[in-house]
Parts: C-alpha cells; structure tokens; sequence
C-alpha cells in the first residue's frame, strides 16, 4: 500500500515535541497513558488503511449525486457512521456523563490527520455529527440531548450544520430563514440553506440540522439570530420517526471532494417543519461559532492532511521515476550512465522539501493549537485563559495556512510528476482539485484573514499576541543554546520583530478611524504572520531534534532527527524570507483596493 | 473454556535492519515495534471468537521485558481479558517455550494458540515445542477451525490443497491466514485494556539449546537491465552467468 502520512513524524510531535503524556496528570486525562494514546494511533492507522484509504480514488470516480429525488453517496458513507459509532469516535472528546472518552483534542486532531490523510471525504460525515451533537450538549435543554445525542454518538444519526442561504454566504447577517413560536415551545422553521456537508443520503436513518435562523421580530443582524435543532424526521411520542418537512432539492456538483455530498436543503415548504430551539435566543450565531471554531481546526487538518498524502505519492513517484543525469562537476553529463531517479535533480528536491516544510509545519501548528484547547479546558484553572487567548489567535491561522500553502504544497507535488501528476493515472490532480475548497467552506481566507487583523491580534488590547510572542521567544531562547540554531533563533528573532511594527503600523490606520484601511490588506497580513507562525513551529521541531540527538535520546534513527534540522533549514531559507516582501507591501502607504473610484478602474 | 494466546513483538514492517556488535545482534536503534501480525489477526482473534460463542476466557502471554507492556496493552484493547508477561529477554525459541509451557501446564489451558511465526524470525518453532513440552497436540497452520464440545475440527493449508484434522483439547495451535479476521481495537476498548490485569512472573532457569553467532543481511538488489529484444543471445549468457538460473 502506498504511504499516504508519516507515523513517526506524528509520533515525534505528539510525544517529543508537544509531550502530550503530561495531559494525564491532569483529572480530565488521568485515565489515559502514553500507551493508550500509541495503541490509538496504531489501530486508527490500521482502520485508515483497512476502510479509508482504499475507497479514496473510487469516491472521487463515484461522486456524490442527486437522482429521483435522493442523494446517493458511495457504500463507504454508512460504513464509517457504522464503524465510527463502534470505535466510540463520535464524540471521543465529550465527558463520560454524556457517553464520552474525555480524549484530549491533541489524539482527537492526530487521529483526524491519521484519517484525513487516507480519505479527505469520508471522515466529515462523522466529524460534522460529533460537531453537531456537541453544540446540543453545550447549549440545548436536557430533553433534546436526551432525544438526539446518543443515537448520532452512535452513529445512527447524522449531524449538520446549516448557515449558508443562496442570498447569504460569508455574511450571516442576511439570513432569512424564518422561525416562528408554537405554542409548545417548539418552532416553525421556514427558509432555505445551501451547501450543506453531508445534509441527506441513505445510510443515516435521520438527519439532526443545527440551523441558524430569525425568530419573528428579531433584531437586524447577527444580533437576531438563534439556533434551532431541526431533524429530517421527528420523533413521536412511540419513538417511531416521521417526516419534519426537510426537503432536500438537490446536491452541488464540485470539482473536488466529490465523495463528500453537499447538498441544498429546504425547510417548511408545506409549513410543517419544526424545530426546537438551542441556547439562549438570538445568541445562536455565538452558539455555533463554538462548532465553528472546532470545524475550523478540523478543516485545518482536512488540508494539511490532502497536502500529506499528496506529498508522500510525489516522494514515491521522485524515488521511483528515472530522468535524465546529475550534472556532473565539469558542466557535463554522461549520456552513457544510467538514468538518475528525479529526487536527485535539486529543483525536484526542492520541490519535495518545499512540500515537507508545509505540511509538517502545518501539522505541528495544528496540533500546537489543538493542545492549547485542552489546556484552556482541562489545564490548570489560573492558565486556562491564557491558553485559550492563544488558540483564539491561531485559529484563523491553523486554518488559513494549511489551506492555501497545502494548494501550493500539492501543486509541487503535480509538478514533481511532470505530465504525469495531471493525469488521473496518478493521486496527484484528486488531492489537487480536493484540497481547493478548504480555502473557502467555513469562512474563506479573506473572511479568516479579517478575523486575525480585525479580532484576535487587537483582542484584549493585544494580550493574546503577548501570549504568543512569549511562546515564540522561549523558542528561541531554547534554540539559542545551540551554536548551529543560534543563527536561525536570531532570524525568528527579528520575524518577530518585524511582526510587530507591522502590527503598530496597520492598527494606526484603525486609531484613526480609517477602519476599512485597517483590514483592506487583512490577507497579506495573513500570509505574512503565517509563514512566521510556521518558522515559529520549525525552530521548535528542529530543537527538539537536536537535543534527541545530543542527548541520545532517541526513538527514531538519527537521520530522522537529522532530516527534521535540514527541513527547518529549508524553511527559513527559501519560505522565511518571503515576509520581507510581505511587509513592504504592508507598510506602503499607497491604497489601491479600497473603492475610492468607480468599479470602472478594473475595466 | 480457558484459551491461552503467546504474543510476541516483532519490528514494524516497514523498519530498517540493521546488526551491531559485529553482526551478532539486532540494532535496536529507531525501530518501533508492533505485535507480530499472525498472533494478532488469526490466533488472538480466533480465541476471542471461541469465547464470544462458548464462553471462558482468553489469556495473553509474552516472555520479554516492560518494553512489551504497549504491545501487550493492544492485545487487551483489541479483546483479551488479562495478560502475563514473563519477565525474561526472549533468548531463543527453546527458552520462551519453556518458559510458556511452565506456565500454561500450571493454569490448564484448553488451547493454546500461537501465529504460525513471527514475522522477524520466522522460525516457527515455539508453538510446536510448547507442544512438546506439555505433550499435547500440535496442529500448525490453521486457516480455519470449528469447535464442537471438545473436539476441534481444522483445516491446515498444505502443499496443493488443504488438509483437514480433528484434535480434541487441550491441544496447541498455530494460526495462519484466514483463520480469522483482524480486528481493530476500538477507543473504548484501549481505554478499558489499562484496567485489565498483567500480571508480571518471573522466568524460571531453563537452558537454550543454540546460540546466535552472527547475523547478515541479503545482498542489495541489483538494476533491472533492460534487454534488447532482438539480442536473445544476450538475455541467455545473462541468465545463464550472472543468474545462474538455466
């Protein structure tokens, strides 16, 4: 079977670098060991390579479709509700009480990585559903926990969540979905919503949609906006299921993840649909950003996974492919000596470790960030706001980064293979075409980048980017012990730096009211402060690696260690310095973007 | 019923080889570690069926060091109800047999399953000895198995078609492909593996019979060379001086 991730760098983050075992000293984990997490990683590798890496290719030649009125998606779908539900991986984080595992979001992210990488399509289906279970948990009332959540932990049912209406995508302030009072508590729920991940198909015998949606009356905005479970079937009082008035009209046709349905919903159309109401009203857009900020991480992880299998199958590829000869040191090459694989030309070999410093510096991020939400849970109560100010602020950059650099990763993978990587013979053009809509489905990059700018580095008065620029600096003090590190501390050092001027710099054009100027650049500030935030996670990785190699304790064989400093190496040479581009653009004074003439400038 | 299953732990399939010491042991260094897929996929699983349909309980045994503790955990995530580990280095075949069949003779097991091999090794020799030493019967390379009160009817795949025995318990055996079906351990049950009791026993004296004096790997694997299809005498010279195959 072809490698699709690496378990040892895995491995060395969760265990060497973020030394996730310290979780178990705290109450919520104290059930858990360093063996219990590895036996989990291993069986979710074999689960990986048993149920979801095979079906990879096939879903994408079996799309998700719409016909006679139902969805179909591949066999695959109801297989891992099924086995999901089993392995009690719906809901592996909730509490015991509600028939959790208390597992730290750090294996949760890991063995998301596991999966996604084998199968970028299938592990949304159970995703969404322990999304949607745990938004029931957290805000609605003991009865509809009671009605819904233990059969989507099950697996039985599918979970959903439903925002985006045709005349409303990136601003939620628009929507119209109706929902007006019953007189038994309950709501009609009236509207209609698009491009919902996973909304119908034949192997959930119910759909449990976690709706946004006005209550008559409602202020204008987000301010009026609630949050309403509505099931495709109700439950009547013998238990048994009927219809709720969901219809579904139809599934969208994508270029990628097309094992992965995404369907348009209509609720009400015969004004029979009822919904019940989660939290408190009108603070329902607040509710879901809960689910949003995890499904954020998750789609994170969805990228810098596709970005993963795609770099092992052009890794495979460039040690396989023979093309042509190294030059040798006279300029010339010798046409009577065998072909050379391509992984030693050094522009493929640049292309590889291009696509290595990516994605494994996303994956360490994501995992960083991921640890910082157990922490800001479970850690100790007088640093949990601390922890959660900084999963605040990456957020919207562990989500950004491996969707837009993982395209770029992959697009090196293509390259790599030459006219072979646009050919479906070959993984690469899938994980291409797949990974395109991470960039966009919850909240696209401009609507991430505006986010960092606009909310979390200003948040606070700044106090999660003290947070973070600590964390930076005691990297770089650890590296600094190193003479050979010495030189690329100094470099995050002044990354840093620059980070910050460029903050000062931009958060005056909002002291002085010039708000729109202030995030008008919001995703060049994105790319820049990114690519830091990743050299930020690569100082770490290679300082671990050389103390494992000075003190001889080592899991891995040396080389792995070594390869680790190289990629660190890599990364602060040919990505680092782009971020003096980046701030030139940042800092100059001129403003192009902001409509201060008519459309017609772009004629 | 009382079903005893050995485990061992062998390298991960995908690590590098290597000797040190002059060639005289494994180097350790980097490898990771998993349990030897036969005794996982076939023999543990088998057992478990056996005791899902007839009732009893299922056992692991290992003889090696706390190292093994993980991959003896996995066994208990995936089913076992408790596990012994035998707090020995794994000298040689001879010496984990004697140190199994001590073991299993004092708790009388009604069957006693093993993998055919362990995929480092491959010697399969443990199972068959252990056999020996509780005098009982051996039946090796299992692919399929029934049991009907305490007469087992077995299938053993054999040069050209099968063979089909019947053994009544106790008896020892060892399983190959499609004996069972792998079984992956599911969260609740890695949780529930670290409340499982393994119980650590000291080995008792035995002595081995062989010594290990040196270990090589095979030679590289050579280019493919690609031959004109015209030049047949050369296809010929090459198979028959470099491959020494005709």
């Amino acid at each position: 079977m072809a490698e699709y991730m690496s378990m040892n760098t895995l491995r060395f983050i969760i265990h060497e670098m973020l030394q996730v075992e310290k979780l178990c000293a705290l109450p919520r984990y104290q059930d858990y060991d360093k063996e219990s997490f590895d036996i989990l990683l291993d069986s979710t590798k074999a689960y990986a390579d048993k149920a979801l890496f095979p079906v990879f290719k096939e879903m994408d030649e079996q799309p998700a479709r719409f016909e006679n009125g139902k969805v179909i998606v591949h066999p695959s779908v109801g297989q891992i509700m099924k086995d999901s539900g089993e392995r009690g991986a719906i809901g592996s984080t909730f509490d015991y009480e509600v028939g959790g595992l208390q597992l730290p979001h750090v294996l949760h992210s890991a063995v998301t990585h596991i999966a996604q990488s084998a199968n970028n399509s299938l592990p949304g289906y159970t995703g969404l559903t322990g999304g949607a279970a745990n938004l029931i948990i957290s805000f609605g009332e003991q009865s509809l926990i009671e009605k819904f959540v233990p059969k989507m932990m099950k697996g039985e049912w599918a979970g959903t969540m439903c925002l985006t209406e045709p005349q409303a995508g990136s601003s939620l302030s628009d929507i119209t979905t109706a929902a007006s009072p019953n007189d038994d508590g309950s709501y009609q729920i009236k509207g209609q919503k698009i491009f919902i991940s996973g909304g119908d198909h034949e192997y959930s015998e119910n759909f449990v949609h976690l709706v946004l949606a006005r209550v008559d009356g409602a202020p204008l905005g987000t301010k009026g906006i609630s949050l309403f479970v509505v099931p495709k079937f109700r439950i009547k009082e013998d238990e048994t299921l009927e219809p709720n008035d969901v219809i579904t009209a139809g599934d969208f046709q994508k270029m990628g993840q097309k094992g992965y349905c995404t369907t348009h919903l209509v609720f009400g159309e015969n004004d029979n649909c009822q919904g019940w109401l989660v939290g408190t009203k009108n603070k329902g857009l607040k509710h879901m950003f809960q689910m949003m900020n995890g499904a954020r991480i998750d789609v994170g992880l969805t990228a810098v996974s596709t970005a993963t299998a795609a770099y092992h199958a052009s890794l495979q590829y460039a040690k396989e492919r023979p093309q042509g000869r190294r030059v040798e040191s006279g300029g010339v090459k010798n046409a009577s000596e065998e072909q050379t694989p391509i992984i030693n030309h050094p522009d493929v070999r640049r292309m590889l470790l291009l696509q290595k410093s990516i994605t494994e510096g996303a994956i360490a991020l994501l995992l960083q960030a991921s640890l910082y939400q157990d922490m800001s849970e479970a850690g100790p109560e007088e640093d949990r706001v601390r922890y959660h100010d900084l999963l605040e602020l990456l957020t919207p950059i562990a989500k950004t980064y491996p969707s837009e650099m993982g395209r770029v990763s992959i697009s090196n993978g293509v390259q790599v293979l030459g006219g072979y990587g646009f050919c479906t013979d070959f993984p690469l053009e899938q994980y291409y075409r797949d990974i395109r809509i991470m960039a966009l489905y919850e909240g696209t990059t401009g609507i991430q980048s505006l986010d960092l700018l606009g909310r979390k580095v200003i948040m606070k008065n700044g106090e999660a980017m003290k947070h973070l620029t600590k964390e930076i600096i005691e990297t770089i003090t650890n590296a600094a012990n190193y003479d050979d590190l010495k030189p690329y501390a100094e470099e995050l050092k002044n990354a840093s730096k620059q980070l910050q001027e460029v903050i000062m710099h931009l958060v005056q054009y909002a002291m002085k009211g010039e708000h729109e100027r202030f995030i008008a650049d919001a995703t060049v500030f994105m790319d820049f402060m990114s690519t830091i935030t990743i050299a930020w996670q690569w100082l770490k990785m290679a300082t671990v690696a050389k103390t494992a190699l000075i003190t001889g304790n080592t899991t891995f064989e040396t080389s792995f260690y070594e390869n680790k400093i190289h990629t660190m190496r890599f990364f602060f040479k040919y990505e680092l310095p782009k971020i003096h581009g980046l701030k030139v653009t940042l800092m100059r004074p001129e403003s192009l973007t902001i409509l201060e003439q008519d459309q017609s400038i772009l004629a | 019923m009382k079903l005893l299953v050995c485990v061992t732990k062998t390298p991960e399939t995908t690590a590098k080889i290597a000797f040190t010491a002059n060639g005289t042991a494994f180097d350790t260094n980097g490898v990771q570690y998993i349990m030897n897929p036969y005794d996982e996929w076939y023999a543990l699983v088998r057992a478990l069926e056996l005791k899902e349909a007839q009732g009893g309980s299922v056992c692991l045994i290992n003889v090696g060091s706390p190292s093994n503790d993980t991959v003896i955990r996995k066994g208990l995530a995936i089913g076992a109800d408790e596990a012994v580990r035998i707090n020995a280095e794994p000298k040689s075949s001879l010496y984990v047999a004697k140190q199994i069949a001590n073991y299993a003779k004092s708790e009388g097991f009604d069957i006693v399953f093993a993998g055919k091999e362990s995929i480092d090794y491959n010697g399969s020799e443990v199972s068959a000895m252990i056999a020996e030493l509780l005098d009982v019967p051996f039946i090796s390379y299992a692919s399929h198995m029934e049991l009907e009160g305490n007469v087992a009817t077995v299938s053993r795949d054999i040069e050209g078609g099968t063979e089909v025995v019947e053994v009544a318990t106790p008896f020892v055996i060892s399983a190959a492909k499609g004996l069972a079906e792998q079984r992956i351990p599911n969260m609740r049950g890695i949780m529930m593996a670290k409340r499982k009791p393994l119980k650590v026993v000291e080995p008792i004296a035995a002595d081995d019979l062989t010594e290990a004096v040196g270990y090589e790997l095979p030679p590289a694997k050579s280019a493919v060379k690609l031959i004109d299809p015209e030049n047949m005498d050369e296809l010929v010279r090459l198979l028959s001086e470099e491959a020494k195959v005709i």
